[in-house]
């Protein structure tokens, strides 16, 4: 059956919503109107998820469980798994590589305002969608926090058992974790010598961040494979945590060179993340 | 109510589909845009026009389920749904290899336009033409299918 051409008036409509697309589509861009819907819709998605893996697969798992008589020993062994990866956690937290405790500004902020006591809580993995991890500028991952602050979780640093993976910035149902990556993401580093520092800003590229520097200014050697540190200076993050190593160095013009920093934390590699703010 | 039900867990399931291949693929420089090519075939194959308001409200759902800005797929389905109403009965004078490099190349350009909105810092012009070419096999995949298994698939391009 022959289908006919779109007719003028058509052709007026498809112009209108097109323009309306558009306009919805930078308004999605420049402001975070749509974000409520966004993190309404997950919510549902993850929620939904749950729910109908509890009434479908739970059941099963559990009958198969039943059967084999070994429910204690699962639920032991999930207690255990559990308990290794908050151990993870605590390793890297009080490892002689960081130097979380030796921030002096949170041993002030600990002994003499009893502000921060060097605890954390910790979360579960929740959404991250690896696609736009490994293709596009927005990196994010919601997580929920099994604990109650009296002052909320925005801006508290989140980090695995390699390291740190970025901060809170939204609380709804779940925390919105801005990943170090994500491109609007800017993190101050600086070199071990304190000779050097910089803003690392998010590349879009999973475990990546971009440092660009005038070396007419910084005039420290660096070289491949050396490591950055947080330098404290942005507020959010501690100083002295290691971050990441330098993968390679782009001399883009006399007066602009820039660092590719490959970071030691990966937010694909564990499902357990701890939440620190100080 | 049923056929928009229907559609509409059609539309996930290819998208969800998509996602997961999208991984493994995205390792190789690799962008096939499964959902937006199922939606061309479905506009293609349609018997009447399809409207702007559906097509639009098609491609806010896919913004919606596939994370991405609201309106991008949106005005990529209105401008493919536009188009192909247009050249519906000119398309019945190409050769099988003429539409599959309609859809390969439309596709390149839905790849392009959605890596500028998304991934605007890492926009690779590698990655699009790779996409071109593989995008375009896998048309020309699908109608040999369609033509050689016609009993087995029972779609016809």
């Amino acid at each position: 059956m022959a289908r006919i051409s779109p007719t003028p008036s058509q052709k007026i409509t498809f112009f209108f919503i097109t323009a309306l697309g558009a306009f919805i589509l930078y308004l999605d861009i420049t402001t975070n109107n749509f974000d409520i819907i966004k993190h309404g819709f997950k919510s549902i998605k993850i929620s939904s998820v749950y729910i109908v893996k509890n009434l479908s697969i739970e059941p099963i798992k559990s009958l198969i469980n039943l059967s084999r008589s070994k429910n204690e020993l699962i639920q032991e062994n999930k207690n255990l798994k559990k308990a290794l990866d908050k151990s993870y956690l605590n390793n890297y937290l009080i490892s002689r590589d960081n130097i979380f405790f030796k921030d002096e500004e949170i041993i002030r902020k600990a002994y003499k305002d009893g502000e921060y006591s060097f605890e954390y809580d910790i979360a579960q993995l929740r959404y991250i969608n690896p696609n736009m991890y490994k293709c596009c500028d927005k990196h994010r991952m919601f997580i929920e926090v099994t604990g109650t602050s009296e002052h909320g979780y925005k801006e508290s640093i989140v980090f695995n058992s390699s390291g740190i993976v970025g901060q809170i910035i939204d609380k709804s149902k779940f925390s919105e974790v801005l990943l170090l990556t994500d491109i609007t993401h800017s993190l101050p580093i600086k070199s071990e010598s304190n000779e050097f520092f910089c803003n690392a800003n998010g590349s879009g590229k999973q475990e990546i961040i971009i440092c660009s520097y005038n070396p007419l200014v910084w005039n420290e050697d660096i070289v491949l494979d050396q490591i950055f540190y947080t330098s404290g200076l942005g507020g959010i993050y501690p100083k002295n945590i290691k971050v990441g190593y330098i993968k390679s160095i782009e001399k883009i013009s006399s007066n602009l060179t820039n660092l590719e920093i490959k970071l030691f934390a990966d937010p694909l590699d564990d499902n357990l993340f701890g939440v620190l703010k100080y | 109510m049923n056929r928009l039900i229907k559609k509409l867990l059609i539309i996930v399931f290819i998208n969800f589909i998509d996602q997961n291949i999208a991984g493994f693929f995205s390792d190789l420089l690799i962008i096939i845009p499964l959902t937006f090519l199922a939606y061309s075939l479905y506009v293609y194959r349609s018997d009447n026009n399809i409207g702007a308001i559906e097509a639009f409200l098609a491609g806010l759902f896919i913004d919606l389920i596939s994370d991405s800005y609201f309106g991008l797929n949106a005005i990529i389905f209105c401008l493919i749904t536009y188009v192909i109403n247009s050249y519906a009965n000119a398309f019945k004078l190409f050769s099988y290899l003429q539409i599959c490099l309609f859809f390969g190349l439309s596709s390149t350009a839905y790849v392009g336009f959605t890596q500028l909105v998304i991934n605007l810092y890492n926009f690779s012009y590698l990655i699009l033409f790779v996409s071109a070419i593989v995008n375009i096999i896998f048309c020309v995949l699908i109608a040999a299918i369609s033509v050689y298994f016609p009993r087995n698939v029972k779609m016809k391009i």
